[in-house]
């Protein structure tokens, strides 16, 4: 976490850790704060926490309890809960502050390029919809409007507008540029390629999906999930190889970038020495 | 180089048939030469950005619409063709560079087009090192593109376009969001890049006084369907967009016109000629005092310790190069804008404390992007909403549109209107309220002759009824013809506040054109020679 804050950039992207962190912060509150009000234990042996109970009579022959006294397992395993749903926000907040969505489009091969492209166009989507909708929403305030007009539309409609126009504006630029060409490639060859992809993913897909809810390791799980590295390397090495486009400077890697993998890789290994040894 | 036969361009409606009975550029035939640098105008919404779009394949790619008829480049026929297909012999640079760079630093951005079409990286290499040094933009190479000001984005933006050897550059008004030095900027690169490196340039411009006498030739496009091209000196006979420099040929029955400053200045000196004084109107009473206003974005101050009294009866322009603190002052006026410190005092109130239904009422903001108040659907629900929300008689508004933006289809949408004609809507729409104080940040963005004509025609309306105007503009020949009063803000301190005579008079580094043809303290606006 504080090597996430250190390595960002200043970017508009990198600056939205900071929600991700109140999130998860308000996560685990609400999740304690739940606990202590509706309160399972019936009275506990060591309580930490004592609190004055209410019964609701709610009918059907039931009572609601709420509040009590708590045990401090019981606080504990509220936090647990919450830090368990807060660390995955957190780890989705830290890679969306490292990852520069345009670096990103340039580092992917060229059979991921479309792809990539869209997705770093919605990610940068996100701020401009921000921009966007504060600057409509001061010069609605310059026109006023008259009774009975609902003040939704006024906002929404010329954000969405402006923020459609600028993506078409970005795609006419990218098009204008050379973006989409498919050089020598036939129709025929682009099927394939396409296809491999398709089938590689799927079989992977399904073949991991099999050897994790198996109890056993069955052997067709295992050729599933290798036939599906297969393919899908095919498909990259197929589709990246006629290369129509090139890179003019590669992005180098730093120092900070083998931090982050070093760590990340201790993490797995950690975590998956942890479930085996269960 | 270039060559049309019989092409057509026309929008449709959804159900598929035309939206207007001529097709908006109707069988067009012409031919442009190898290096021949072309201007492209027209009156607003004619059709010149169409035009453009056409020649690489954005129309109708991006705009939807049918073409019909054949386009040739260098003898290659590329009727019909995706943009990309054209991007390594077409060039294309928009308004606003900022909406459409694909990376964050200048050098990525340069290169993006030549890794688009798979040069080698060499290759790449000698290109990036040929098109920096003509466009003198090797110190910005490794700059984030977001710190660079306007003329440099634009810059950066031709660079891109040119990068992969491209031999046309097709450029839809780069400079309408520039200050003067940023639009001097790229207006040398672009007659340099024609006149040396024998790139072929079309220019859509409505900022044409600056360019007139650089280009080659110029080609009209007149918005009913019809294009024509030819020189210079006979294309402008029509009013509509035709620059104060032609507007003064035509008042004094120059025989041929004079279209560069100089040959205008001889043929100015050749005769005696009776002028008027510049007609400033005295001002009534204040209206605004601003005291001590500072604003301040983070570490820089965008306005500083400004003290100001704005009066009555008086249009006072607001003056100063891109970044200069200009609209931050008028957010801060009108009361909405960030303020760190001081007060704008309008009928004994701070605007910042009004409420927001009396604010309305006094005080009629037109911020830059104008199309940010339009929400409905169709121009004659926005043109009736105006009227309800004023509480004036129905067809107010819509009487005002009609002066300054002519008679349009009122169930077009909003967004399908030009830049002028949103622009003409929005004002429409904020004067329709009548309100004592009026600020138009850079108003003629956009906006050809006739459109600037009537804007200051309504604008002077107003002002004899007692108005005060705040217009903040870098459109010297707009402010020339209205201000009464001129204040040049610097980096958010005021330089100077005089009156327009000095200021855009001659000598001046903002001098009109007017003032740099007649060499004539006091002489800056064309209403002020009699024929």
């Amino acid at each position: 976490m504080l090597f996430v804050l250190a390595f960002r950039e200043q970017a508009p992207w990198a600056k939205s850790i900071r929600f991700y962190v109140q999130l998860a912060l308000a996560v685990i509150f609400i999740r304690v704060l739940f606990r202590v009000i509706f309160n399972l234990e019936s009275t506990p042996l060591y309580p930490v926490l004592v609190l004055p109970e209410i019964n609701i009579d709610v009918g059907f022959g039931s009572t609601l309890h709420l509040l009590g006294s708590m045990s401090s397992l019981s606080l504990q395993s509220a936090f647990t809960d919450g830090l368990r749903l807060a660390s995955i926000i957190l780890a989705i907040g830290m890679a969306n502050s490292l990852a520069n969505p345009r670096k990103l489009l340039k580092s992917t091969p060229g059979a991921l390029y479309e792809i990539a492209t869209a997705i770093s166009i919605a990610i940068n989507l996100a701020p401009q919809l921000i921009s966007s909708l504060n600057r409509v929403r001061k010069a609605r305030e310059l026109r006023g409007q008259s009774k009975g007009m609902r003040a939704l539309p006024g906002i929404v409609i010329p954000v969405l507008e402006d923020t459609i126009d600028q993506s078409m504006a970005l795609a006419a630029s990218m098009s204008a540029r050379g973006f989409g060409r498919q050089g020598s490639r036939t129709r025929a060859n682009q099927v394939l390629v396409r296809t491999l992809g398709l089938s590689g993913i799927t079989a992977l897909t399904v073949g991991v999906f099999l050897l994790l809810i198996s109890p056993a390791t069955q052997i067709l799980d295992l050729a599933l999930v290798v036939l599906g590295v297969i393919l899908t390397f095919l498909y990259i090495h197929l589709s990246s190889g006629r290369s129509l486009r090139t890179r003019y400077r590669k992005e180098p890697w730093r120092f900070g970038d083998f931090l982050v993998l070093t760590i990340t890789a201790a993490i797995l290994y950690a975590s998956f020495s942890g479930v085996l040894s269960l | 180089m270039i060559k049309l036969k019989d092409l057509s361009f026309s929008y449709l409606k959804p159900d598929g048939s035309p939206v207007t009975e001529t097709p908006q550029l109707n069988r067009i035939n012409l031919e442009i030469h190898e290096g021949e640098f072309v201007l492209v105008c027209g009156p607003t919404g004619s059709g010149k950005s169409t035009l453009l779009k056409a020649l690489n394949g954005l129309a109708p790619s991006f705009t939807g619409g049918l073409l019909s008829g054949e386009i040739h480049f260098d003898g290659q026929n590329l009727t019909g063709s995706q943009p990309y297909e054209y991007s390594h012999l077409v060039g294309y640079v928009n308004q606003q560079p900022e909406g459409y760079f694909v990376a964050d630093t200048v050098i990525d951005e340069i290169v993006y087009g030549s890794e688009q079409l798979g040069l080698p990286a060499a290759q790449i290499q000698s290109r990036l090192d040929e098109i920096v040094d003509s466009l003198e933009i090797r110190d910005l190479l490794d700059r984030p593109l977001a710190t660079l000001s306007g003329g440099q984005q634009q810059r950066v933006a031709i660079a891109a376009a040119l990068v992969a050897g491209q031999k046309v550059l097709l450029l839809d008004e780069p400079t309408s969001a520039l200050d003067l030095a940023g639009a001097t900027e790229v207006l040398n690169i672009l007659s340099n890049l024609a006149h040396k490196k024998g790139i072929t340039v079309l220019l859509a411009e409505h900022r044409i006084s600056r360019v007139i006498a650089e280009v080659d030739s110029v080609l009209v496009v007149h918005g009913d369907g019809s294009v024509t091209k030819g020189k210079p000196e006979s294309q402008f006979n029509d009013p509509r967009f035709a620059p104060p420099i032609i507007e003064l040929g035509i008042q004094l029955g120059w025989n041929p016109l004079r279209i560069s400053t100089e040959d205008a200045g001889k043929r100015w000196r050749e005769s005696e000629h009776s002028t008027l004084d510049r007609k400033i109107q005295e001002p009534s009473s204040a209206i605004v005092e601003i005291k001590d206003l500072t604003v301040r974005f983070a570490e820089t101050s965008a306005v500083s310790d400004v003290s100001l009294s704005i009066f009555g009866n008086q249009v006072t322009a607001i003056m100063g190069e891109n970044g200069s603190g200009k609209t931050s002052l008028c957010w801060a006026i009108q009361g909405l804008g960030t303020r760190n410190s001081g007060s704008v005092i309008l009928a004994n109130t701070d605007t910042a404390k009004l409420a927001k239904d009396s604010r309305l009422d006094l005080i009629a903001m037109i911020p830059q992007r104008a199309a940010d108040l339009l929400f409905l659907h169709t121009l004659a629900e926005e043109l009736e909403e105006s009227d309800k929300y004023a509480g004036v008689e129905q067809g107010t508004t819509a009487s005002l549109f009609q002066k300054l933006a002519g008679r349009i289809d009122t169930a077009i949408h909003p967004r399908d209107l030009s830049a002028g004609q949103q622009l003409a809507l929005v004002l429409s729409i904020q004067l329709a309220k009548d309100a004592k104080v009026l600020i138009l940040d850079e108003p003629t963005r956009g906006l050809d002759y006739s459109a600037k004509r009537a804007l200051a025609k309504q604008l002077k309306m107003l002002r004899a009824a007692d108005r005060a105007i705040i217009l903040a503009s870098h459109d010297i020949e707009f402010v020339a013809e209205l201000a009464d009063r001129v204040v040049l803000l610097e980096a958010g301190k005021i330089m100077r506040d005089s009156a327009p005579t000095e200021l855009l008079g001659f000598g001046s580094p903002l001098a009109s054109q007017l003032a740099q043809i007649s060499r004539t303290p006091g002489l800056i606006s064309i209403e002020q020679v009699l024929s």
